[in-house]
Formats: C-alpha cells, structure tokens, sequence
C-alpha cells in the first residue's frame, strides 16, 4: 500500500469570541492512494474541518498544528492540481456570471499550461465524462440555467479538470434528491477509478458512505473516533457510538415508530 | 369527516415562455390524528403543495377544504382565526425565527396573536410548552442563536403546538437533524399526535423515514401523483416508475449482525 497523505497529531483552533475552541483534536491517520475512505460525523465532529485541512483551505484566524507529509505526491500538493475539491452547494462554488465551459477550461488553462483553445476542448470533453446532456451548448450555459444536479456535475467537471491525485467531496450529494444523489455518487465512482484518483467522501450519512467507501473514519467532537474498513465498522463496530450512528440509520427495513393501533378514527 | 380535503389542486408557473404546472390537477384528504407523507425528487411540487395548503400562495383552480370550511374562501380576521389550527415547521428553524429572539419571545407570539393567553398567564404556558416538548424552562431567556439545532426544532414544535393545531405540515423538518437528535424529534412528533390528536402532511424526500412515521403515503413525480396508499405497502412494493426510482436510490446499510 502506498501512502498518498500521512496526517500525525493533527490539530486545528478556532478563535471564537476571544475563545480559542478545538475543531479537531490530535488526528493521525493515512489516506491510502487510490482508496475510497468516508468520513463520517455529525454537526461539530470536525469532518469538514479535516478536509479542509487536508486541501489547505482552512481560514485565516484558525491555528494549525499540522503535520501532513505526502509521499505519494513527492512535493507539496496545490489546490486545484493535485486536489480536487467538489463542496455541497454548486450554485455557492460556481460563478454565476461566467460561462460554465469557461470556468472549467480555465483550471485546466492555469494547471495544465494548455493553451484556451485546447482548455476548451478539454472542457467538452470532461463535460461528456461527467454526462451533462449536449455539451457543446452546456460550455456556453452559465449555472442558472441547469438543475442541481447538472451543476454538481459541471462542479465535479471543474474539479478534476487538472487531473487532481485526491478529490474530496465534501457533503457532495447532500443537498440534492435521493435519486439524483444516487446518479452523482455513481458518477464520483467511475471518474475516481478511470482516473486512478484517491477519494475522500465526506458525509453525515453512514449508510450513503457505506456504499461508496472502502474504509470509513468515524468522527465526534473533533477526535478520531474509529477508522476500519466499511463491512467491520458496519457489521462489528468497536466503539459504542459507531453502534448508535448505526442504530439511528431509519433504513427501508427499519421497524416502524408508529403505533397504528393509535391512530385515531 | 376529513379534517383536510383537497380537490383537484393545480399551481401553475411561467417558465421559459412556457407555463408549468408545478402542482397538477392533485386531490386527497387527511382524516385527524393522521400523517400523510408527500415524497417525490426535487420539482416534483410536494413544498408547493405545502405552500397552497397553508395558503403562503394561492391555487390556479381546486379546493381546500379544512375543517368544514372553504378554505381559499376565508380572508381577513376569519383566515387568521382557522390559521391557528394548521400549523407548520419548517426544515430550518434558524432561517424561520429571528436568531436574536429569545426562546420566550418566539413562544409569546402566537399566545399574543391568537390571543390564547393574558400577558400575566404567558410565562406559565410558555414554560409548560417547553415542558411538553421536552426542554428546561430555563431555556426561555437564550436566543435562537445559542442553542442547538435540536432544540431550536423543539421550540419549532412547542410554537406551532402554542395554538392547539389540528393539522401541522411538516416541510422537511427533521431532513437537516443530526441523526442521533431526528429519532428524538420522531418520537416526539409521534407522542404529540396520539396524545392531541393532531394529524400532519409530513413532507420528506426519505423513504425511509416516511415508512417509519407515516400512515398513508402520496407519490409525486412532476406535479401529478403516481402512486398513494398505506405508506408501508406502497414503499415496499411500488408501483409506479418514480417509486421504484425512488427506492432504488436510497442508500441502504447491509448490516448483516444488526
């Protein structure tokens, strides 16, 4: 197994009214290369955070005491070239007055040291990878124009127009329906492996992890809580509130909270 | 009787020149103490559908019917009267309240409007709201903006229960919950009906929790229903395309040793 990023006793302040306040705590992990690994946790875990962190995104204000070293990249990562950031809400990622073709084909411009006719057509092509319908008239749509999920798409597009090492999607598919979230995770899984690219998913939701992820970290109130591949959290959970995440999942085939013998008639 | 019956609901929107009917030609009733869940993908016209039933917008053609009364037809001192028995909450409180109000503010609201209780009586049954909704009384003097996103849904719940409601539309209210506090907010949505009686139109994009809650459940897809009936019959085995889209889509936990 080769190690793309090694995080030891990583841990990240926030000042917050005068008070410094701990967002993560301590975390030493290693993301594999080429491996599928979730990121689990409520609101106030230190999941978004971490990715963050990781993508070198973090707030000014906030301390970092960090130790991330990279062997599978061999030099310290850029933004935007070595990682691939895709954030829950495209509308807030994308501009609003600039053509989507542009903004795609400029990532590949800055990277790649293409030239904009070449950036362009590297454009429509990650376009058609990321199946928007008619991509020669989508590199001229600005984002008002396309459903949230066509703008996820277009966001993911931009993401990994320099042929990112590590794409992080942080809470991706949140905002969106549970059938077009189905369509962008399938998408996240073939470009990640076509491109050989490491995944980190970050999400709230340990069963929508469980499908995607190999491995999952469990986190809570900005500590490392477990980490281990997705059957053993799921099916052997070591720590007891891995179990209770687990418990709390309604699932299709959950017993129902409704007593019917209560309904009024 | 039915406590809510709505008949052949249309709304209509220009788009691109166009007109849309983003709730097309819909009818169903919710009888008291009842939750129907409206599911369907985003744009299939469940939040309008809301929207007409609380009157926030009105219909292009169809009826509302609510507790024997035409309900499209009631405007003025006669609307805000019946408007205190159909309550909602919103899928974010933080976005529904002023975030500097207190916790007693947002509760003395409706006890004012609705002129429910005397200003000398509003601090006893602000705390026994808060009571009932499982929160310290000692929380009425913090803002909005300081406690936690359970509790601000609890207030939610404590001020659409404020005016004694027969009907609360549920718009996504428990979809932005953490996990370990939406079972919580569950039970106690589910303690309040068996208790007042009270019905819901339980809007969720989550099979899952909508088979866990609901009574009855309604399909949409594209402003139309596709599908209704007994919400675990009809999530277990559907029928119609967007149904099994539906399900086929939502994530699932193969917990073998649960």
């Amino acid at each position: 197994m080769t190690v793309l990023a090694s995080i030891r006793d990583l841990t990240v302040t926030y000042r917050r009214d005068g008070t410094e306040v701990a967002a993560l705590k301590n975390i030493s992990l290693d993301i594999a290369a080429g491996e599928r690994l979730a990121i689990i946790g409520e609101s106030g875990s230190g999941k978004s955070t971490l990715a963050l962190a990781i993508a070198g995104l973090l707030p000014a204000p906030s301390r970092i005491d960090v130790w991330i070293e990279w062997p599978g990249l061999g030099r310290v990562p850029l933004g935007g070239r070595d990682i691939g950031f895709v954030f829950q809400d495209p509308s807030a990622s994308l501009d609003p007055v600039m053509p989507i073709g542009q903004q795609i084909a400029e990532v590949a411009r800055t990277h790649l040291g293409l030239t904009w006719p070449q950036a362009y057509a590297k454009a429509k092509n990650l376009l058609e990878r990321v199946r928007l319908p008619d991509p020669d008239s989508a590199l001229l749509a600005f984002p008002h124009q396309l459903s949230g999920g066509q703008k996820q798409r277009v966001a993911i597009a931009a993401a990994i127009a320099a042929g990112p090492k590590l794409l992080i999607a942080d809470e991706a598919t949140s905002a969106l329906d549970t059938i077009v979230q189905a369509e962008i995770v399938t998408l996240i899984r073939r470009l990640v492996a076509e491109d050989g690219m490491t995944l980190l998913f970050i999400s709230h939701d340990i069963a929508l992890a469980a499908e995607l992820a190999e491995r999952i970290a469990v986190f809570r109130h900005g500590q490392l809580v477990e980490l281990g591949a997705t059957a053993r959290i799921v099916d052997a959970p070591a720590q007891p509130y891995t179990r209770a995440l687990l418990d709390a999942h309604i699932g299709l085939d959950a017993e129902p909270l409704l007593n019917r013998s209560g309904l009024a008639t | 009787m039915s406590l809510l019956t709505v008949s052949n609901l249309t709304k209509r929107y220009p788009r691109g020149g166009k007109s849309i009917a983003a709730v097309d030609d819909v009818s169903f009733h919710i009888d008291p103490g009842e939750t129907l869940a409206l599911a369907g993908p985003s744009g299939s016209g469940k939040s309008t559908i809301a929207r007409l039933v609380l009157r926030l917008i009105e219909p292009d053609a169809g009826r509302i019917e609510f507790e024997d009364n035409d309900f499209l037809a009631l405007s003025g001192a006669s609307l805000r009267a019946r408007r205190a028995r159909l309550q909602t909450v919103f899928q974010d409180p933080l976005a529904a309240f002023n975030p500097r109000a207190t916790v007693a503010r947002v509760l003395d609201d409706p006890l004012r409007i609705h002129g429910i209780a005397s200003r000398s009586e509003r601090p006893r049954r602000i705390a026994a709201l808060l009571e009932r909704v499982g929160l310290a009384a000692e929380l009425a003097s913090r803002a909005i903006h300081e406690i936690s996103g359970g509790q601000r849904q609890r207030v939610a719940i404590a001020r659409a229960i404020a005016t004694k409601p027969s009907l609360i539309v549920l718009d996504e209210a428990v979809s932005a919950l953490d996990v370990s506090v939406r079972g919580q907010i569950l039970h106690l949505l589910l303690d309040l009906q068996r208790q007042e009686r009270i019905a819901y139109l339980f809007i969720s994009h989550d099979l899952g929790v909508v088979r866990a809650v609901a009574h009855r459940v309604i399909l949409l897809d594209a402003g139309r229903i596709a599908e209704s009936g007994d919400a675990r019959a009809v999530i277990d085995a559907p029928r119609s395309a967007i149904g099994k889209a539906l399900l086929a889509a939502a994530p699932r936990l193969h917990r073998t040793r649960p």
